[in-house]
């Protein structure tokens, strides 16, 4: 623990930390360069998201940077970075809306592309008017992954098939996308309060370790034989999965990549094990141990991770189900890629923690400040997520004939409505406050985010085209 | 004996009642649908994809527990009662507590009430008449219509704002209620069904979900229907013209599009799916004579329909195989779709009193076997395509939700409920002038609360209370200048 303190970069005050993500961003911003005079087109789509991603990316590291060292300059260049990545979101959100002629809400690809502009509006928003400065180091990472998982989505531009054409859907989505961004957004205020309340730091490594070794064994659940990885194929021409027949999916298996999964899921579960070690045998050194090999674990995860880009963008792989080899493609796994994604984020959210300055309590609201904003978020969200639910049941009702059909998408809406009804209820009755509350808004969200994806591509139904 | 019963009973009650009860139960509610849509659902998947799913033991344990139908099965429909009934009590339990709160408002603001009160202030008054109108001026001024509370002893003041918002839990809980009774209805008494109708065709038999034919009291007919695509080819629009035939006569026609259904006695017809029918609508053929230097004549016919080509022959569509193959010389149909259609066309001539038989693909495509077993050889004509329309049908989806106006009628309710929930505040102000005992000097007490939003409301509090100082000041002023308009003013408000 005093050694990790010790390797927190204090010396890099001042401007080391804006002088390095400046020449990061110019960098990337040299190669789009680059790749712009190949295609002869400025102002595209896949530039203007490009851009985004830049300056997200450099914003959120700012605001990372200023969680950790407290420099106030960081933070002005932070919101540029994030202003900048809104106005290039919302031009991409422009050419999408008129290359396509109805708003982005018509498949996963334009709700992202919704969700992401919405969610950077709202953390300005938090940042300006509720004083929340650090919170863009949680929802910046969020659009980040929002922005990759959106390069790997279909983007091509769908005419709008005739069960969309309704006012209706533009009424049901953006209330939607609002009530989901808020939702985000009372997420990561759940997240700062956590870190201003003090959380221990060891608590916080088990919770972050425990992730991370359930998103490594549930990768692992396509382990094949001989160290092999099941990755679903997929069809570059009709850019779909390839089906053997109606709803089973073709995989094929990557060689080798199952071992490394092994490997990083062994080094992830080290800090748990340390972490369990230092409880029974209450000792602190322990934890010094469990802290390195969580450093170890980032660095593991982020080899996991290239190598899965590597192995699943190219080559041509055989198959258990059927002859001849087949390709796979990134497209093909967004589930793994954002679990590989979001494991090294949590672990990069555990180390900010772990950095964390004394005087980081400073730059945030009180803990009573935070735990009011997070009720309020939610008091935005709950009402919105009723009327998008009643907005969706009124269109149902004018297209699929009923009004409630029990559909996963509908059942897992509902679900979440009641999640939120439920922190009220305790809330409002119980005085459910502080920590609990914050644990509910957490998993509050991650029933959305599964409701948004996970009901989109592991649960099929009615609400197929998103 | 008498007496434990009551106590259990009123055990039973309160913990009906109780917040952790409905917790639980939506707790339940969340782990049992969350667990529908992960086990695959009987009504929606087809069987041998549910016997490819899970081997036969599997499956017959979830069939016996309900798990294959979560959303019909009894337990469900218990648990959603329970949940209703939980809902029902912890309203009732708490209703008679705010109800008395809502309709005899606390007025007059007693010593303890004052002195635990936040936020409150004391401001230095003259007397208690310039108090008090200084108070009902300010109050006047930030939109209140403040009311003069008069005991036997005293005066003080009393405004409020938005009362309704302490009943607003209760109307969110009754639109739920609503809600639920309207979906109870259409579950007792709602159906659903499907109709396909060819373009022409008259139908009033829907086929319902469990295969059962339900007639309806009125009849639909199709008229047309048809398909627009984008460039792309993708569908843009599906229509169909309908028309309700009841005893003979069209009461009501529609042209039907995907988001806009026909609605007739409460039963609803929408646009789910559409296709070709397998039959023809209007073929236009060309007819080559082989003598005539090539003369040709165009005709167009529909299904059976008959025409002349010259004063000896007449031309007939006699049948449409949708998918044929020729063996032995012969022509057979090998299914109903549409993937290799042909035409027998008859030919007869007066003066011989023969009939020839025509066989055309309507596929571009020459077929030799076909050809063999045409007779076109022996006509004096050569047969061309030249167009034609297939027949569509329509596909409707029917469906009877006689609760769903209970449904519409809770969801405003609940709109309008959550509304003040969060965002509708009531306010509430006293201004009471206090006598200090010791100094002999008056004091104006104002105090104030707000059922949410606290930290807004304090700052409300301050603007309310420095408007009070500058009315004091003005009327202090006045009081100097000519103290008896302010008594007018005073006793005229």
């Amino acid at each position: 623990m005093a050694r990790a303190k010790a390797e927190q970069p204090q010396a890099a005050t001042g401007t080391t930390l804006i002088v390095l993500v400046g020449l990061g961003v110019a960098f990337l911003l040299f190669m789009a360069f680059l790749n712009v005079m190949k295609s002869g087109n400025l102002v595209n789509e896949e530039n203007l998201l490009y851009a985004a991603l830049i300056f997200y990316a450099g914003a959120g590291a700012l605001y990372l940077g200023f969680g950790v060292t407290g420099t106030d300059s960081y933070l002005k260049f932070a919101s540029l970075a994030t202003w900048i990545g809104l106005i290039a979101n919302t031009g991409a959100v422009a050419h999408r809306w008129y290359e396509a002629g109805h708003p982005p809400f018509a498949s996963v690809y334009e709700m992202l592309l919704s969700f992401v502009w919405t969610l950077a509006v709202l953390t300005l928003v938090a940042e300006k008017k509720y004083g929340v400065k650090v919170i863009g180091t949680v929802t910046m990472p969020v659009a980040i992954v929002g922005v990759v998982l959106m390069q790997l989505l279909r983007s091509d531009v769908h005419p709008l098939v005739p069960a969309l054409q309704s006012t209706w859907l533009h009424v049901h989505v953006t209330l939607a996308m609002l009530a989901y961004a808020a939702c985000a957004l009372s997420f990561a205020l759940a997240m700062m309060f956590l870190i201003q309340d003090k959380m221990e730091t060891e608590t916080f490594l088990a919770v972050t370790s425990l992730c991370s070794v359930v998103i490594y064994a549930g990768i692992l659940t396509r382990f094949e034989k001989w160290g092999g990885l099941n990755l679903i194929a997929w069809n570059a021409e009709e850019k779909s999965e390839v089906f053997l027949s109606k709803g089973v999916r073709l995989f094929v298996t990557v060689p080798d990549l199952g071992w490394v999964m092994v490997l990083a899921l062994l080094v992830v579960v080290t800090p748990l094990v340390f972490y369990g070690l230092a409880r029974l045998k209450k000792d602190d050194r322990f934890l010094a141990t469990a802290n390195r090999a969580v450093f170890v674990s980032i660095l593991i995860q982020v080899m996991a991770l290239v190598m899965f880009l590597l192995r699943a963008r190219d080559g041509r792989y055989g198959s258990l189900d059927a002859a001849g080899t087949f390709q796979t493609s990134l497209a093909a796994s967004p589930f793994l890629l954002s679990g590989l994604v979001g494991g090294i984020f949590i672990s990069l959210l555990y180390l900010l923690l772990l950095w964390r300055r004394p005087d980081l309590e400073r730059l945030l609201p009180s803990t009573d400040d935070l735990d009011r904003i997070t009720y309020k978020t939610i008091g935005i969200a709950f009402p919105l997520l009723t009327l998008m639910i009643a907005a969706g049941a009124y269109w149902a009702n004018q297209t699929w004939g009923s009004y409630w059909s029990w559909d996963p998408k509908e059942t897992w809406a509902a679900i979440t409505w009641l999640i939120y009804a439920a922190y009220l209820h305790m809330r409002v009755t119980r005085g459910m406050r502080g920590r609990v509350a914050a644990y509910f808004a957490i998993g509050g969200f991650v029933v959305v985010m599964f409701t948004f994806f996970g009901v989109t591509y592991l649960l099929s139904g009615l609400h197929a085209y998103a | 004996m008498a007496l434990k019963l009551r106590s259990l009973a009123r055990k039973t009650w309160q913990t009906a009642a109780s917040i952790k009860t409905g917790v639980v139960l939506l707790i339940l509610v969340v782990i049992l649908s969350a667990a529908g849509t992960i086990v695959l659902q009987r009504p929606v998947t087809e069987s041998e994809e549910m016997q490819r799913a899970y081997s036969p033991q599997t499956l017959s344990i979830l069939d016996g527990i309900g798990l294959t139908d979560v959303f019909h099965a009894w337990w469900f429909v218990v648990l959603m009662v329970l949940v209703s009934v939980s809902i029902i009590a912890a309203s009732i339990e708490r209703f008679p507590n705010s109800w008395r709160f809502y309709s005899r408002p606390y007025k007059y603001p007693d010593e303890t009430f004052r002195r635990a009160l936040y936020p409150q202030w004391q401001l230095a008054i003259p007397d208690e008449e310039t108090g008090l109108v200084a108070a009902e001026r300010a109050l006047h001024s930030v939109g209140f219509s403040p009311e003069r509370v008069v005991r036997t002893d005293h005066f003080s003041i009393f405004a409020e704002r938005n009362r309704l918002s302490e009943m607003a839990v209760y109307i969110v809980h009754a639109s739920l209620l609503l809600i639920f009774a309207g979906g109870i209805v259409d579950g007792l008494y709602g159906w659903r069904g499907t109709l396909n109708l060819n373009e022409g065709e008259t139908s009033n038999q829907v086929e319902l979900r469990d295969g059962a034919i339900k007639t309806l009291p009125f009849a639909i007919r199709c008229d047309t229907a048809g398909q627009e695509n984008y460039k792309d080819g993708s569908p843009k629009k599906w229509w169909s013209k309908l028309a309700v035939v009841a005893s003979g006569q069209d009461v009501q026609k529609k042209e039907i599009v995907v988001n806009d259904p026909l609605v007739y006695q409460g039963i609803r017809f929408y646009q789910s799916s559409f296709g070709s029918s397998g039959k023809l609508k209007s073929l236009v053929l060309v007819a080559a004579e082989r003598t005539g230097a090539g003369a040709q004549r165009q005709v167009s016919l529909g299904m059976n329909e008959t025409a002349s080509l010259d004063a000896d022959t007449t031309i007939r569509i006699a049948a449409l195989i949708p998918d044929y193959f020729v063996k032995d010389g012969q022509v057979f149909r090998r299914s109903n779709q549409m993937a290799n259609p042909a035409v027998r066309l008859e030919l007869e001539s007066k003066a011989s009193g023969s009939t020839l038989n025509v066989w055309l693909p309507l596929t571009q495509e020459v077929d030799p076997a076909l050809a063999a077993v045409s007779e076109e050889d022996k006509t004096p004509y050569q047969f061309a395509i030249a167009g034609g329309e297939m027949g569509h049908f329509t596909g409707l989806q029917v469906s009877h939700e006689p609760g769903q106006w209970a449904v519409w009628g809770g969801v405003i309710l609940l709109g309008i409920g959550l509304a003040f929930v969060f965002y509708i505040v009531h306010m509430r102000f006293w201004a009471v002038p206090v006598l200090d005992a010791k100094t002999g000097k008056y004091s104006l007490w104002i105090g104030g609360t707000a059922n949410r939003n606290r930290d807004a409301f304090g700052q409300q509090f301050n603007d309310l209370v420095r408007a009070v100082e500058e009315e004091l000041k003005s009327i202090q002023s006045v009081h100097k200048s000519a103290p008896q308009e302010l008594v007018a003013t005073g006793a005229g408000r």
